[in-house]
């Protein structure tokens, strides 16, 4: 079943424009690569260091200003998520049976549901807290979390050519 | 210097990075490179967005906090860097795009120094920094765009793999 679906979704996405585009151009792949590297290190920089912050690396820095480059980060996951979709509709069979790949997406829905979390339940409460205190309980794991899951995404990115099917 | 790299090449420790099927040797070696990059690079774009204006609640003080950042990103990249050197010398030196590479970041780095002790003395002070600070944080920024593009094409521009292999 789940075979088939992914099956049909290698026929779609091979046939897509910018798989095509990357698949026939001879330097747009290593651009491309370079791109999601700079994504990566855009959201790491910020994200990464915020939940360093979290963990309680930095007090004297205050979180809201901190959470200010935010906004850097998010525009590096776009980025990513915009080349990653042309990495994955260029040769998607590399992609959707490789072990290395399921681990990177299930990393990233870790990350997700955590940052969920983050918002509706922890972050308002941390802007009370006056620069040079312990972060709460809450933030720490908020923070471990994020950076493990990262750190985890960008593992299995790495991993994915040792895993080709 | 071809005698040099087969001499590096036949090393215990050359043939166990190339030959070991261990996820946890050549591979390992290559996400050390990748995740000290992301922390490394990443924390100087932060801080150059800083001091070209962005954010500017973030006080100019805790940049030692930042640079320890990027210190320990750079080193963790100096050590598996070598590594992969070690595994590789032939791809890697005799490819001139390594040695612009190598360049590129000593300039990355002489500025991010630059930049610090500008900022440094000026701690306490106005949070908006002079057009000369702005001018080195934009060089900075364009100088690890560049270190990312010449890293990530190293290996589509290779010519040898090994003194007896090709790319």
């Amino acid at each position: 079943m789940l075979d088939e679906v992914l099956r049909s979704v290698q026929t779609y996405l091979y046939s897509t424009p910018q798989g095509e585009f990357l698949r026939e151009s001879r330097w747009a792949w290593p651009i491309f690569e370079s791109l999601h590297f700079l994504g990566m290190s855009a959201l790491l920089g910020t994200v990464g260091v915020f939940d360093l912050r979290l963990l309680g690396f930095a007090r004297r820095i205050p979180i809201a200003a901190l959470h200010r480059l935010i906004p850097i980060g998010i525009s590096g996951f776009v980025l990513n998520a915009a080349t990653g979709i042309c990495f994955l509709s260029a040769t998607p069979d590399q992609y959707l049976f490789n072990l290395a790949f399921r681990w990177k997406v299930t990393f990233f829905v870790v990350a997700g549901v955590n940052v969920m979390f983050f918002y509706a339940r922890t972050f308002r409460r941390l802007l009370e807290i006056e620069p040079g205190a312990p972060p709460p309980l809450a933030a720490r794991i908020a923070g471990g979390v994020s950076l493990c899951a990262w750190i985890g995404v960008m593992s299995a990115g790495r991993l994915l050519t040792f895993f080709r099917p | 210097m071809d005698p040099f790299f087969a001499w590096v090449e036949a090393t215990a420790l050359s043939v166990f990075l190339r030959e070991s099927a261990s996820l946890w040797v050549f591979p390992f070696v290559l996400i050390l490179h990748t995740v000290g990059l992301a922390f490394f690079v990443g924390s100087n774009i932060a801080w150059d967005v800083r001091v070209l204006g962005f954010s500017r609640g973030i006080p100019l003080e805790t940049l030692s906090r930042y640079f320890l950042v990027m210190w320990i990103g750079l080193w963790i990249n100096a050590v598996s860097g070598v590594l992969l050197l070690i595994a590789y010398p032939t791809k890697a030196l005799t490819n001139p795009l390594f040695f612009v590479k190598l360049a590129l970041i000593g300039a990355g780095i002489a500025v991010a120094l630059r930049i610090r002790r500008d900022v440094r003395g000026r701690a306490g002070e106005a949070d908006v920094l002079p057009t000369r600070v702005q001018v080195l944080a934009a060089a900075s920024l364009a100088c690890w765009v560049a270190v990312i593009f010449a890293g990530r094409f190293l290996a589509y521009t290779c010519t040898r793999l090994t003194v007896d292999s090709t790319c």
